[in-house]
């Protein structure tokens, strides 16, 4: 069984009955494998359709997820279950629970980080105040906003009204999280909540796989929060003073925010600035400055100010990647897609109304960016088999196509490594209307391909 | 993806149901075991396959059962009759699985554990007709459309599923508006299976609505037990979990009953 992801959640979802006798052939060694390749923040295996599970049938499970968790420093745990399964697994592993529970995949999924700047609202109740703690920091800390019950009565009461929340979190538990520095999205900016003492161990808890990624499908400015920071020493000195370095390729900026030298080194801040790090007190001094969010690259139409430009190695593969798209198309909807034209130009759309576009990057032997840019009607139906149902709700679609860019990326992933090209895909991004995406790509330079598909047009743009 | 050309043309390909078979689940279902095994005798893969299947240690012989009159004689008129209908699925079975890591002896087992357990459930449920105790056959059916239809595709399958958990049930249903469950009824058609056994065989997808409460509660029990057996180890590994959707809630209310039919033992697991 292969997990699925979604965004950087990796989820198994057993059907069925679940114990020790059928457990371990969930996960072949080929599966064992391919789960300890995947670039994920968590990794969960869903109850949702599971009947019957005992021990002997999770211990499979979680056996191979903390092993993960321990090369990779990722959160595990089990999701979807209902109150009676929440009792049974905390009763089969009373104090030993050493990993989380997540009632639902969209309680976890607002545990990591994401492309996404929509703050939730979401209501919190825990019996154990150290828990409801730790939940409202992780909440907090990745951009939302926790509605925290004090008391089981008021959590009742609060209850009543679930239109006012994003979703309600109860029977969730917190194992052995914070191992990752928390990441939240505001905008164009990312933040990361640094806090304590910050040493060698920040090359662990950094998600730098999440940062290369943000930059690669365009953020430009970075944001460290750091109120809660004590300290910090040398080593992670170094670290800052080299991700500033590798952030300079991109022209992109790194800032902290509410960082004291009370003890922390003086001498540590003139060589963070040497570095080209910014230092601000607060953080609305940056966010409500849009003047000064420009300048830093937080508002994204000022952010390529240097772009890069497309190379030989790029162009070369340009097949594989409209290949990849049309063979997407073609699979998703059994209709096939055609080339109408091909251009080296900066991206050209002449209709900005009623479109959605959605991005992703690769890195690595190549790198670069897909961008695809479809009328809203057109990209309903490439989802069609993704979404299941008729639906206009905007945010299903652009969920949806994001998935179906990622399966572009896949594809494309797949038909380079035939080639012996090693590369790694961004996290897609999705855009509601064209004039953000224009914002990032207006003076990007690329191959604009012009496709047909049932009589529509959409555009595949190729780009670094 | 498969289309409804691949669809249509693959439900063409498939023959009827060869006139001795006809025949002798006709003198089955009239109850005349005699003449049914004089029919099937005519058939060397018929009885290849009965004495092959009898002798699988699922049925628990001590002896080699040969005789085809012996086989009806001990199997009696309704698993007889699931016999042939087991076989007449065997013909549609690929030689090479291509999606399932499948071959014919464990395909024969499921089939065979399958009609063993119904067998147990009828019992239950006291339930005692024969198109009953037969529709279990038919079930094993959408597997094996299933792997003819997306063999050739597993590749993409792989690739969708990588980012959305979608069963193939799901995937054809979106792609083509047809179910394996409505390919499996039109093969029944095909081969002149009662639509009674079609019909509960259809509901056990456990997404028909319509159902007549004895339908409903066939439905849930035949769809807890296929996810019973498709639980265990050898078909988990075969790809066969994830084939159908499990509709958890459709079964809530017979769990409990189940395992105790079922003789499962929570606590010894």
């Amino acid at each position: 069984m292969r997990a699925t992801v979604k965004g950087r959640v990796a989820i198994f979802y057993p059907q069925g009955f679940l114990d020790g006798n059928n457990a371990s052939s969930f996960l072949s060694i080929d599966d064992i494998r391919a789960t300890e390749a995947l670039n994920i923040d968590m990794l969960l295996v869903s109850l949702k359709k599971v009947i019957f599970f005992n021990k002997n049938g999770l211990d499979v499970f979680i056996k191979l997820l903390i092993s993960i968790r321990n090369q990779k420093r990722i959160s595990i745990g089990l999701c979807d279950y209902d109150s009676l399964k929440f009792k049974t697994i905390n009763a089969f592993y009373g104090n030993n629970l050493n990993f989380s529970l997540f009632r639902t995949e969209k309680i976890a999924e607002l545990f990591t980080p994401s492309n996404k700047s929509d703050s939730k609202t979401v209501l919190l109740y825990n019996d154990d105040l150290s828990q409801r703690s730790a939940m409202a920091i992780e909440l907090f800390d990745y951009g939302h906003n926790p509605v925290i019950a004090q008391s089981k009565k008021e959590f009742d009461e609060k209850k009543q009204h679930p239109d006012l929340y994003y979703t309600i979190i109860e029977d969730t538990y917190l194992g052995l999280f914070g191992q990752k520095i928390a990441t939240r999205v505001t905008g164009n900016v990312i933040i990361y909540t640094v806090a304590n003492f910050l040493d060698a161990e920040i090359t662990n808890t950094f998600n730098i796989a999440y940062h290369n990624n943000s930059l690669n499908v365009g953020f430009r400015l970075f944001i460290f929060d750091a109120y809660k920071v004590i300290s910090m020493n040398v080593h992670a000195l170094n670290f800052f003073t080299k991700l500033a370095s590798s952030a300079a390729e991109y022209n992109a900026t790194i800032c902290f925010v509410g960082l004291t030298f009370e003890k922390t080194p003086q001498i540590f801040k003139n060589d963070l600035e040497d570095a080209g790090i910014l230092f601000f007190d607060n953080m609305d001094d940056i966010l409500k400055n849009k003047e000064l969010l420009q300048e830093l690259g937080g508002s994204v139409a000022t952010a390529s100010k240097q772009t890069r430009t497309l190379n030989k190695a790029l162009v070369n593969e340009l097949p594989r990647f409209i290949d990849a798209t049309i063979s997407t198309i073609a699979m998703m909807t059994n209709a096939k897609a055609s080339k109408e034209s091909m251009n080296i130009q900066t991206l050209e759309i002449t209709d900005t109304t009623n479109q959605y576009a959605s991005s992703i990057g690769f890195y690595g032997d190549v790198d670069g960016m897909i961008i695809i840019i479809f009328p809203k009607a057109i990209a309903k139906k490439a989802c069609e088999l993704l979404i299941g149902e008729a639906t206009d709700d905007e945010e299903t679609i652009l969920d949806s196509l994001a998935e179906f860019v990622n399966i572009i990326g896949g594809r494309a992933k797949a038909l380079l490594g035939e080639q012996k090209h090693r590369v790694d895909i961004t996290l897609p991004r999705t855009y509601g209307d064209v004039v953000s995406l224009m914002e990032m790509a207006q003076n990007k330079k690329g191959v604009q391909v012009n496709l047909s598909f049932e009589g529509s047009h959409f555009i595949f743009f190729l780009t670094r | 993806m498969v289309t409804n050309e691949e669809i249509a043309h693959y439900i063409h390909s498939i023959p009827p149901a060869p006139t001795i078979i006809q025949e002798t689940i006709q003198f089955v279902r009239n109850g005349d075991l005699v003449k049914a095994a004089k029919c099937a005798d005519e058939d060397p893969a018929l009885k290849l396959y009965l004495r092959t299947l009898v002798n699988r240690a699922v049925y628990g012989f001590r002896n080699e059962v040969h005789d085809v009159s012996q086989i009806f004689g001990i199997l009696g008129i309704s698993t007889a009759q699931q016999v042939l209908y087991h076989y007449l699925m065997t013909l549609l079975a690929p030689k090479k699985w291509k999606l399932f890591h499948l071959d014919n002896h464990t395909f024969y087992d499921l089939q065979a554990s399958l009609s063993r357990n119904w067998g147990k459930i009828l019992h239950h449920l006291g339930v005692l007709d024969h198109d009953t105790a037969s529709a279990i056959t038919l079930l094993p059916a959408s597997i094996i459309i299933c792997d003819a239809l997306f063999g050739s595709h597993k590749s993409e399958v792989e690739q969708l599923r990588s980012v959305k958990a979608l069963d193939y049930n799901t995937i054809l249903s979106r792609l083509s508006g047809q179910s394996l469950f409505d390919l499996s009824s039109q093969i029944a058609e095909k081969w002149e299976i009662p639509s009674t056994i079609s019909r509960i065989v259809h509901a056990a997808s456990g997404l028909d609505r319509d159902l007549s409460e004895n339908e409903h509660v066939l439905a849930q029990w035949m769809h807890l037990l296929l996810f019973f057996e498709l639980s265990k180890g050898l078909y988990v590994q075969a790809g066969l979990n994830e084939f159908i959707d499990f509709q958890i809630d459709f079964v809530s209310d017979i769990y409990e009953s189940f395992v105790q039919v079922m003789e499962y033992n929570e606590s010894n697991r």
